[in-house]
């Protein structure tokens, strides 16, 4: 497998790796990168979608049983009262705002090599958010009444309080949702036209021309939608910076020893993109290989993600350093305990070794060229840093709750069948999504490949007539 | 009755050269179809600057002043919180909020004005009639003009004469 990623780019090693492996005309693109939609459903993506369904099937059941009897079914209690809702929460949050780096921030910086991959970040974005919107919602106890969290006019007379940052996430966790998916649906239409003008079924023809809206390439429709697709990039990039950042401020705003520090807004949000681009690494993988992808997502691609790994574990890293030396530096007696004694000799310290060695030590072997381009390397350390990503998470939130200022107060947090079974449940409904995804939809943009083409075309006449 | 005339271009250059023509020889509903955007097009079709910049920039003041205002209201004068003494119209911690909206309203307006501007959703649409017009978002460059029917013909005849193929009439039902 390895051979076959460093074949496209070892063709001459003084040749930097391309971005697009040769230039393929747009309708050859269009046959290239429409193929996983028009072809027969593979027997591999079925067996996949079985998997993945049964385990959101369970994940159905879960909730179903969650909130017919209340989350008491949950381990979590008082002291540890947040737990799995939060880590899960938390994690697939983080794991979304890679698609929307990926997207957004690198379109502004006109980082080509985003072209290729930026749809499929942006479904995991979207999908990883549906899954993290389940834990609060469910959390609250009695999710029924869920729109208590909205401000609307009630017979209670109440009003929610927005001084808690509860309510921002509320807020910060629905708008980067909804803008997620007008960003994405708004990238997608000239694909959707294109497929609805290649389908050879009048019922594709039929969906497809719904979903794109009436797109029909039009010189009077680019001009707004450029602007458009730029200007909604140009908001997400603060957004995405926010949202962590308010998550965080969940745990910064309090006053308990792991929670109560300023680093904490830069430090979630370096952690997000860390696991985001570890999540995009793990799927993009095989489903370039699976699907062929490789000439338009190239090793290049792939490098380049390494290479953001290894600046966002880096940061992360320094986030630790700098959690631990605020825990010296102020003096206090509870916060030294926390860092220097519960976490690396706790009962819960090997979850926190296993942390230091995915995020801090893991990412250290981006440092070689030969690990990034490797791509047996690149997959098992991105499912590494995943779990390492949980396991921050989980030490965060249980470790700090666990061991609080009293003694007579301190318990154990142990996952039920119940946590467990949602949180499986989860990955298994964003995979299902994911496979739709790539069985519906064209997983790499084929109009914006078709816009880079020219680009590089451009280029390359204007570096030959030099 | 107006009608459609509808021709393909090998390229984008001969596009834009055949939209500059047909312009100056006074039809007026030209458009031009294409897979990605055409650097150029704009100016040969006379096309504007879009006012979706300034669409979004009115949601967002519209989001981020109403969701402060909502808060004011909310929390320091319909039904006054103290949370941890601190002053019930609280700046500081009114700012996520308001953010969060002033993104969320100017993304609603930006592409709720888009759809208005482009007319979306408009399922069909008289080009659509042209089969061989499947190409627009593939690989084919086209040029479309609406034209009163008696000038059809000399839309037609120009566009061949520049070197369309497919040439191609729809006569209107409604347009």
């Amino acid at each position: 497998m390895a051979e076959t990623a460093t074949q496209v780019e070892r063709l001459d090693p003084l040749e930097p790796i391309p971005v697009l492996a040769g230039r393929p005309g747009d309708r050859e693109l269009n046959d290239q990168l429409f193929l996983p939609v028009w072809q027969q459903t593979r027997r591999g993506w079925l067996a996949l979608f079985a998997i993945t369904s049964s385990l959101a099937g369970l994940l159905v059941l879960a909730v179903s049983y969650t909130v017919a009897t209340g989350i008491g079914v949950w381990g979590n209690n008082i002291p540890v009262g947040w737990a799995f809702d939060i880590i899960n929460f938390v994690w697939w949050i983080g794991i979304g705002h890679a698609g929307t780096l990926i997207s957004a921030i690198l379109l502004l910086f006109q980082q080509r090599w985003r072209t290729s991959i930026n749809r499929f970040a942006e479904a995991m974005t979207l999908f990883a958010v549906m899954q993290a919107l389940i834990f609060p919602a469910l959390h609250t106890g009695r999710p029924w009444f869920d729109f208590w969290l909205f401000p609307y006019p009630s017979t209670l007379g109440l009003w929610p309080n927005f001084k808690s940052p509860l309510m921002w996430d509320v807020f910060a966790v629905n708008t980067y949702f909804l803008v997620s998916l007008m960003f994405w649906y708004v990238g997608l239409l000239p694909d959707l036209a294109a497929l609805r003008d290649t389908s050879k079924k009048r019922a594709a023809r039929i969906a497809y021309g719904i979903f794109a809206l009436g797109w029909r390439g039009s010189a009077r429709h680019w001009r707004h939608y450029r602007i458009a697709y730029l200007l909604l990039a140009g908001i997400s990039t603060p957004l995405v910076l926010s949202v962590h950042s308010v998550v965080s401020f969940d745990f910064a705003v309090s006053l308990l020893p792991g929670w109560h520090t300023t680093i904490f807004p830069p430090y979630f949000v370096a952690g997000a993109i860390f696991s985001g681009f570890a999540m995009v690494l793990t799927l993009v993988i095989p489903a370039r290989k699976v699907f062929g992808f490789e000439g338009v997502i190239t090793a290049k691609h792939l490098e380049n993600m390494a290479k953001v790994m290894l600046a966002t574990g880096l940061m992360v890293s320094y986030g630790y350093a700098l959690e631990h030396f605020n825990a010296w530096y102020s003096g206090d007696h509870f916060e030294s305990f926390l860092f220097f004694h519960t976490r690396q000799a706790g009962p819960y310290a090997p979850v926190y070794w296993l942390m230091i060695f995915c995020n801090v030590l893991v990412p250290q072997i981006f440092w070689w060229k030969k690990a990034r381009q490797s791509i047996w390397t690149l997959w098992i350390a991105s499912i590494l840093v995943n779990v390492g990503m949980w396991t921050e998470r989980f030490v965060i939130i249980v470790i700090s709750l666990h061991r609080d200022f009293l003694p007579s107060s301190w318990a154990m947090y142990y996952p039920t069948l119940v946590d467990w079974s949602i949180y499986v449940g989860t990955l298994g409904m964003f995979g299902t999504l994911f496979l739709l995804f790539l069985r519906f939809v064209p997983s790499v943009s084929a109009s914006e490949v078709k816009e880079l083409r020219r680009e590089l075309d451009h280029e390359a006449h204007a570096r030959a007539a030099h | 009755m107006a009608s459609y005339v509808l021709g393909e271009f090998q390229e984008e250059a001969a596009l834009c050269a055949a939209a500059r023509r047909l312009r100056e020889l006074g039809f007026a509903g030209l458009d031009a179809h294409s897979p990605v955007p055409i650097h150029g097009v704009d100016e040969a079709l006379g096309l504007k600057r879009s006012p979706v910049p300034l669409i979004g920039l009115v949601g967002m003041l519209l989001g981020g002043g109403g969701a402060y205002l909502m808060q004011w209201w909310m929390n320091a004068v319909d039904y006054s919180i103290n949370v941890g003494g601190r002053p019930p119209q609280s700046a500081p911690a009114f700012i996520p909020v308001t953010f969060e909206s002033a993104v969320l309203v100017a993304s609603v307006f930006i592409v709720g004005g888009l759809f208005a501007l482009a007319g979306f959703p408009r399922l069909h649409h008289p080009v659509f009639e042209v089969e061989a017009f499947r190409t627009a978002c593939v690989d084919g460059f086209w040029l479309s003009a609406e034209v009163e029917a008696p000038r059809a013909e000399a839309a037609a005849e120009e566009m061949r004469r520049l070197g369309a193929r497919n040439v191609s009439r729809v006569d209107g039902e409604e347009a």
